[in-house]
């Protein structure tokens, strides 16, 4: 444990020993799971979805199917993406408290308190950052945006695949759709979204190696483990209110 | 033209078309209706004994371009059994009365034959300022629309324009066009959109009403499922290229000479229903596409709208220029991140070497809500 402390803190940071950390079950396995396999498959699926927006490899010869082929990913990988953004929202519901929807929604006062903190840290108009043990309240809730627009893309995709399959099971979900927003511009909502997936994967990628940095707490491992390394002081402090 | 009491075998054979093409027509009727072959008797015997039913044309704001595609056929086929099909009692441009006489003609039809005939309407009806932007013999296309349509037996609403406003109606719609549906609510139509409607289709309709008294199975926007029912995509003999992968790249190269697939010059095929791939037009001859041209999907919802810019996949993103196209708006809002991502970066390095060094009177600032910084 002491040669843990002395490698995950370095001398800047060093913590008074009555806050030494402590190994906290952080992200469930649920929540780790469907992290990765929202991440990889919007990866494919960006790719694919883009050239089937602009075929940028253009075939050699008549036995390639190349677009077919891509088409066929992209559909895979969202079936995929889709079992994991339900798995995600069913975790919300079951899962632990910094995986419930309780932490994502701003419905605290200190959760809109928690917000201005970190835009002023971000904004260069605070020094430091305030420490949390699972998500702080701006990224909650750029999360529940990212969320949203997952389900839109869910959604225009689907009603996409529907107009070119025809009837199917869920075709009466959204058959419907096209009579309300014509079919070019759900084409252009479906692809406009994915460069905010991009934006997004940018800046979660930066402000998690930022927020690590700065915490030492093992952020990004802990998207792999699942532990965080929090100083008990912290941890005493979030649970005084968790639940409240 | 012959007397509306005629039967319709006895004017084809006035004509001198013989049994055969007679029964040539009804095989293409029953496949362009997508009807099982058993049905050509059916629908022959149906015809046979059809009276001619009257027809009268109404042109309202219109370019006469479905009329001309209903006119159009260089030698005798379906549109010429069509034509014989029907007494046409009134249609702007090829009837041989004018003025006063053509619109008692109009009047006399919509009295004796009221609920028996039936309207065929082309062009988009305006309603802005009382309907002042399209007026025939003094009257407004709004109250010619009212007296015909609603008193017919059934509407054919003939191309684009009569459909949904079409070209008309495109934004701004100065003259506030609307289709036939949405001026004359209480009338029995039938939409074929397209610019223009496929005559093949039209016939198709008629055949459907004489075999079988009622009008095809229509979708959500009133249109025969027979010729809207399919993505011309689907249809496209250039779609083994889709497949595959080969695009023309931009208009004569050598992808285009060889006829692969127009997708990257941004046909709407993919997002058009339309028989066009198999009915084809000229007598069967080509369509856009095989043309070399990408579908405009003239057949779609308010296609002017809709489906442009034609030359690119998808819509104009609102508030930028016509030329920019989302994936340049996507591309530059991602770079833009990334640019302000590594700024930070760098800002953010900046601020951890001012802050407090160890062993300083103010505590490590690392934690706590209650941080004093």
């Amino acid at each position: 444990m002491s040669d843990l402390r002395a490698y995950a803190w370095s001398e800047a940071h060093k913590p008074d020993p009555a806050s030494a950390p402590v190994r906290v079950y952080v992200w469930e396995l649920p929540v780790r799971v469907s992290h990765w396999f929202i991440f990889l498959p919007i990866v494919v699926l960006s790719f694919t979805g883009y050239y089937m927006h602009n075929p940028f490899i253009v075939a050699r010869s008549s036995t390639q199917f190349l677009m077919a082929t891509m088409r066929f990913i992209h559909l895979v990988s969202g079936s995929v993406f889709i079992a994991a953004f339900i798995l995600r929202m069913y975790w919300f519901f079951v899962g632990n408290h910094w995986s419930s929807w309780r932490s994502f929604w701003p419905i605290r006062r200190r959760q809109w308190r928690g917000m201005g903190n970190m835009v002023a840290y971000y904004s260069f108009l605070k020094k430091d950052l305030v420490h949390h043990v699972g998500h702080n309240a701006l990224a909650a809730v750029t999360y529940l945006l990212m969320f949203t627009l997952m389900l839109i893309e869910i959604i225009t995709g689907l009603t996409l695949y529907t107009h070119v399959r025809g009837p199917w099971l869920l075709a009466p979900l959204f058959s419907w759709i096209p009579r309300v927003i014509d079919i070019q511009n759900l084409r252009l909502i479906h692809f406009c979204i994915m460069f905010s997936f991009f934006a997004f994967v940018i800046h979660h990628v930066y402000s998690a190696v930022l927020v690590s940095w700065e915490e030492r707490n093992g952020l990004i491992e802990s998207i792999f483990t699942g532990y965080k390394f929090v100083p008990r002081d912290e941890l005493e402090e979030e649970s005084s209110w968790q639940g409240k | 033209m012959f007397p509306s009491n005629e039967s319709f075998v006895g004017a084809l054979q006035k004509k001198g078309v013989n049994r055969r093409r007679f029964i040539k027509f009804c095989a293409a009727m029953t496949a362009t209706l997508a009807l099982p072959p058993r049905y050509v008797a059916q629908v022959a015997s149906a015809l046979e004994k059809a009276k001619k039913p009257v027809l009268v044309w109404l042109q309202f704001q219109d370019c006469a371009g479905n009329s001309e595609s209903i006119l159009r056929s260089s030698h005798p086929s379906v549109l010429e059994v069509v034509l014989d099909l029907l007494s046409w009692e009134y249609h702007e441009i090829i009837m041989a009365g004018a003025g006063h006489q053509a619109e008692a003609a109009l009047e006399r039809v919509v009295k004796e034959e009221k609920g028996k005939y039936l309207a065929v309407v082309e062009g988009a009806i305006p309603l802005a300022d009382d309907g002042v932007y399209c007026t025939v013999s003094g009257k407004t296309a709004l109250d010619i629309a009212r007296r015909v349509c609603s008193n017919a037996a059934a509407t054919i609403a003939a191309g684009a324009c009569a459909w949904d406003g079409g070209l008309v109606a495109a934004a701004p719609n100065p003259t506030g066009a609307v289709g036939i549906s949405e001026a004359v609510p209480e009338a029995k139509v039938i939409n074929l959109g397209g610019c223009p409607q496929n005559p093949a289709n039209t016939a198709a309709v008629l055949v459907h009403y004489l075999t079988f008294g009622e009008l095809p199975a229509v979708d959500q926007y009133n249109r025969p499922l027979f010729a809207y029912g399919r993505i011309i995509h689907d249809q496209c003999e250039r779609r083994a290229h889709y497949d595959a992968g080969r695009y023309v790249q931009e208009w004569g190269d050598e992808g285009h000479r060889r006829g692969y697939c127009l997708y990257k010059m941004g046909c709407k095929g993919p997002q058009a229903t339309y028989n066009c791939p198999s009915v084809r037009w000229n007598d069967g001859t080509s369509w856009p596409v095989k043309s070399g041209h990408g579908c405009i999907a003239c057949a779609s919802h308010r296609f002017w709208d809709t489906r442009s810019p034609f030359y690119d996949r998808l819509p104009s993103v609102p508030g930028f220029g016509a030329d920019v196209t989302a994936g340049q708006i996507g591309m530059g809002v991602t770079a833009a991140v990334a640019g302000a991502t590594i700024v930070h970066g760098i800002a953010s390095a900046v601020r951890d070497r001012m802050r407090t060094p160890p062993g300083a009177s103010t505590p490590p600032a690392t934690r706590g809500p209650a941080e004093k910084n």
